[in-house]
């Protein structure tokens, strides 16, 4: 019967219709696609230390006054052209860029370029608890609170349109560094403005204004940030016309919609896994050196991890280098202290403590818990650069603590509550790590283990010890390399005696791209940048000329 | 049937009324202050949780609060996200939309695929493909849907590479949403690539359809063929054969509508199914609607926004079912007869 067919063939009619439509048109071909691994807390990194809001805000979004060339290892200008020190090193003058254009947007059109004002605004907005945007969208600025950046900063002065004056409170030997990180970057005064006049200053952070490569078009929480080109880029424009941020957190389907062409460039892909797909003519697999270290920090507050000996007797229980095969694939160094290999003050002196159960045992007797103790443990629900699968790595932890005896219960919670919940110090310990934003080993100290870092919420450790502040403070203060170095040391040497924390890897940042995906920028400090990303067209020198 | 249509309706008003009261005391269940729960305003934000105090009548007793809570309910005042701070009801309305469209479209292939394989199954009984068709149905029907997702995923979207895995369209086509539909949206939209992005959206919808459809169609299949087999035994049929009816008159005329008759009476139930599998479908295919909404939502404990999908399945749920059942009566005389006899 002929009815019988069509119900056959009806399913089998929709199946042709659906073949993946022509990869031609102009928006796919003149787009990118990036699977972002989360949700941005913000569209303003100065609100926030996650590297997956920097990696959506920060190279799109903005600028800073100035960049940190990686291969010459220098400062190179942004929008300040050029800059001095004065005063023994207590102020720097800046001369900014001329005709620099913030976006225009259906929200905003800006009336002037950028001018000195900018500049303070954007660190006013920070600096100044009296400043009108300073309480606004929480007023909680991370990285300058525990970089102690807010108390360097004095003042910041606008000597005419395009001269700014910053005062410091002292010389300070990582001062530039700072604000070459993607935290220091510009916003629009005049933007700022117009929000306090329509009473909707909390927008600022929600539909941003900057002047960097791309314009913010849309964001569905969840789906997708749409990002279209700035034509009116101070330097060359991006290539392509269109970014597209499509939120994938789990690290299986990002690698299948990588697969599938659905994602142009993944972040933190399976590397173990994608290896064994045979995909290596679509797929190229990149990692950089990434100056970051995965650690467990103690909660140095709760018993019974107020205690030296219970610290250093689980730094002796656990098989690090175990840790390093089984969860990073060998992918990782085998942390020797706290700074990672690409800072300049590394020294290959080992300073962590060695795999020696039997002895832990006798430390952990001798602090009084020969019977072992419960603890929780936390461990991160998303993969980082410094650690791909924190439940792993818990469990392996979970599995030696078990031969002396100590039990530990795994936790864990979605990403942002895990935070805010890490932020009121509710865990016992918990396993987190750190990428360096900036080039300076002072990066990887004052913003984990400083009492400073302890008030705003990024001590995980809990750590506070007015000698060891002082310490950091000495090698803040010494200007010569040579010298600060012996001073990191020191502080490396401080940590292996007290182990607030113990570092267990560092480990290379890797990327995934689809072949026809070039220049997709990844720096070691800082987030991805898409400015020179761009399709190469493999395609077109075999249908030369074809279009549907 | 005006009076079984008010007896259905109160009854629908009355579940509508109960699940109210039960999303209501949600809130006090639920860890937390039950006014940050039900508005969304932490206590924190001083001023607006006054506020909130006040137009939800929590200084007063616990039942102005509900009737407070109803006329918001009712007003599409359904509170603000405590994750995105978004009102919830807005944040709704597209993916309703979003659910709805993936819904009615594996309704409908579930019952061009499951009503005619079941009908050619009853009348090739006992044959051996009468056996396949009912064989591969039961096995079908036996595939909880997210496994039959990851194997369709895999063997569609990796090994052949014929669809994209993961929501409606390409995003880099800017389609802006109104309804949620995908489809619809682009009708609507302007943008220049429309029949591109159509073709795109058919790529994206075609696996999660087909995956939703399989189980309500394979429940179609096998209650289409013992109905029919059940009205091919009736006295009538019989008498239409004696007369020397054709047998295509017979099977049109006399036999397919008397099979539908429970035939749709299961629609409401697996309508239900589908609800269900719809949730666990949106979150592998990363459907934008209510379900993937809801699941969100649960890990991140936003009560306002938990509650508000809760509610909407819920209402879905009933108010689908009171339609079918309502349908049903008012096609098949003879139910409504039964109902009223019963009495």
């Amino acid at each position: 019967m002929t009815l019988w067919r069509l119900t056959w063939l009806t399913p089998l009619l929709l199946l042709q219709a659906c073949s993946p439509a022509g990869n031609q048109v102009e928006p796919l071909k003149e787009g990118l696609i990036y699977c972002s691994e989360g949700n941005p807390e913000s569209f303003n990194p100065q609100l926030g230390t996650s590297g997956t809001t920097i990696d959506a805000t920060s190279a799109q979004l903005y600028d800073r006054l100035l960049d940190y060339d990686e291969d010459q290892q220098d400062f190179i200008p942004a929008l300040a052209t050029a800059w001095q020190t004065l005063d023994d090193g207590t102020r720097y003058r800046f001369e900014l860029r001329e005709d620099v254009a913030f976006h225009q947007t259906p929200w905003f059109t800006p009336t002037r370029p950028l001018n000195a004002e900018d500049i303070v605004f954007s660190f006013r907005r920070w600096l100044d608890e009296g400043h009108p945007y300073h309480d606004i969208n929480g007023g909680n600025y991370p990285f300058f609170t525990a970089s102690g950046l807010n108390r360097l900063i004095e003042r910041v002065v606008a000597v005419d349109p395009q001269t700014v004056d910053f005062y410091l409170s002292r010389s300070d030997s990582s001062f530039l560094a700072n604000l070459a990180t993607d935290f220091a970057i510009i916003l629009s005064a005049e933007y700022g403005a117009t929000l306090l006049e329509r009473g909707t200053p909390g927008l600022i952070d929600q539909q941003p204004v900057g002047t960097g490569p791309f314009v913010f078009d849309e964001f569905r929480k969840d789906l997708l940030i749409r990002y279209a080109r700035n034509t009116n880029y101070w330097r060359t424009p991006a290539h392509i016309e269109q970014l597209v941020y499509s939120i994938t957190p789990n690290a299986n389907k990002r690698m299948l919609k990588l697969i599938t062409g659905e994602c142009d460039v993944i972040p933190y892909p399976l590397v173990e896994e994608l290896a064994l797909l045979d995909t290596e003519d679509e797929i190229r697999i990149s990692g950089t050196v990434n100056p970051n270290s995965a650690f467990w920090a103690f909660n140095t507050q709760h018993p019974p991890f107020d205690d030296v000996r219970v610290r250093r007797a689980l730094a002796y229980a656990i098989n690090r280098p175990a840790i390093i095969q089984n969860v990073y694939n060998g992918n990782a160094r085998l942390a020797t202290g706290i700074l990672p290999e690409t800072s300049w003050a590394f020294s290959p002196v080992d300073q962590t403590h060695g795999y020696d159960p039997a002895y832990a045992k006798e430390l952990l007797a001798e602090a009084g818990y020969a019977d072992g103790f419960d603890f929780e443990l936390w461990a991160m629900p998303v993969q980082r650069a410094y650690n791909p699968n924190a439940q792993r790595m818990a469990e392996l932890i979970q599995a030696d603590l078990a031969q002396i005896g100590v039990r530990a219960e795994i936790v864990s919670y979605e990403w942002n509550a895990f935070r805010r919940r890490l932020a009121r110090d509710e865990h016992d310990s918990v396993l987190i790590g750190w990428i360096a934003d900036n080039a300076d080993p002072d990066n990887f100290f004052r913003p984990l283990l400083s009492c400073n870092a302890k008030a705003v919420g990024t001590n995980r450790a809990n750590w506070c010890n007015a000698e060891f502040d002082e310490l950091l403070a000495e090698a803040i203060r010494e200007q010569e390399n040579a010298k600060r170095k012996q001073l990191y040391q020191e502080v490396e040497n401080w940590v292996y005696r007290e182990v607030p924390l113990i570092p267990i890897a560092n480990s290379m940042r890797f990327q995934a791209y689809r072949g026809d995906i070039q220049g997709v920028e990844v720096p070691a400090y800082g987030g991805v940048n898409f400015r020179f990303a761009r399709h190469v067209d493999t395609a077109a020198t075999e249908s030369a000329g074809v279009q549907p | 049937m005006i009076r079984y249509t008010l007896r259905r309706m109160m009854l629908l008003l009355i579940t509508l009324w109960l699940l109210t009261v039960f999303i209501f005391s949600l809130n006090y269940f639920f860890p937390g202050d039950p006014l940050t729960n039900m508005s969304g305003v932490r206590a924190s934000d001083a001023l607006n949780y006054q506020l909130a105090t006040a137009t939800r009548a929590f200084d007063q007793g616990i039942l102005a609060q509900y009737s407070n809570f109803l006329g918001h309910l009712l007003r599409g005042e359904w509170g603000q996200s405590l994750s995105t701070q978004q009102p919830v009801f807005q944040e709704l309305l597209p993916l309703l939309g979003a659910t709805v469209e993936l819904s009615l479209l594996a309704m409908i292939v579930a019952m061009v695929i499951g009503a005619p394989l079941g009908l050619y199954a009853a009348g090739q009984r006992r044959g051996a493909l009468d056996r396949l068709v009912m064989g591969l149905s039961l096995s079908a029907y036996s595939i909880p849907v997210f496994w039959l997702a990851q194997l369709l995923i895999l063997l569609f979207a990796v090994k052949l590479g014929w669809t994209p895995i993961s929501g409606q369209i390409n995003p880099l086509f800017d389609i802006e949403v109104s309804s949620g539909a995908i489809l619809l949206d682009i009708g609507l939209s302007d943008s220049p690539y429309r029949s591109a992005a159509f073709a795109d959206a058919i790529s994206h919808l075609w696996l999660p359809v087909l995956v939703l459809a399989m189980m309500p169609a394979t429940m179609l299949m096998r209650v289409t063929r013992n109905s029919m087999l059940e009205v091919m035994q009736q006295n009538y049929i019989r008498s239409a054969r004696a007369r020397g009816l054709s047998d295509r008159r017979i099977l049109w005329r006399h036999v397919m509508p008397n099979t539908m008759q429970p035939v749709v009476r299961q629609l409401g139930l697996m309508f239900s199914i589908l609800m269900s599998n719809i949730i666990i479908t949106e979150v592998i295919f990363n459907w934008p609607g209510l379900g993937s909404w809801l699941v969100k939502s649960i890990y991140e404990r936003d009560y306002p926004v938990m509650q508000a999908g809760l509610f909407t399945f819920a209402a879905l749920i009933l108010l689908v079912n009171v339609l079918v059942e309502l349908y049903h009566a008012w096609r098949y005389p003879q139910v409504r007869k039964e109902l009223y006899a019963e009495r």
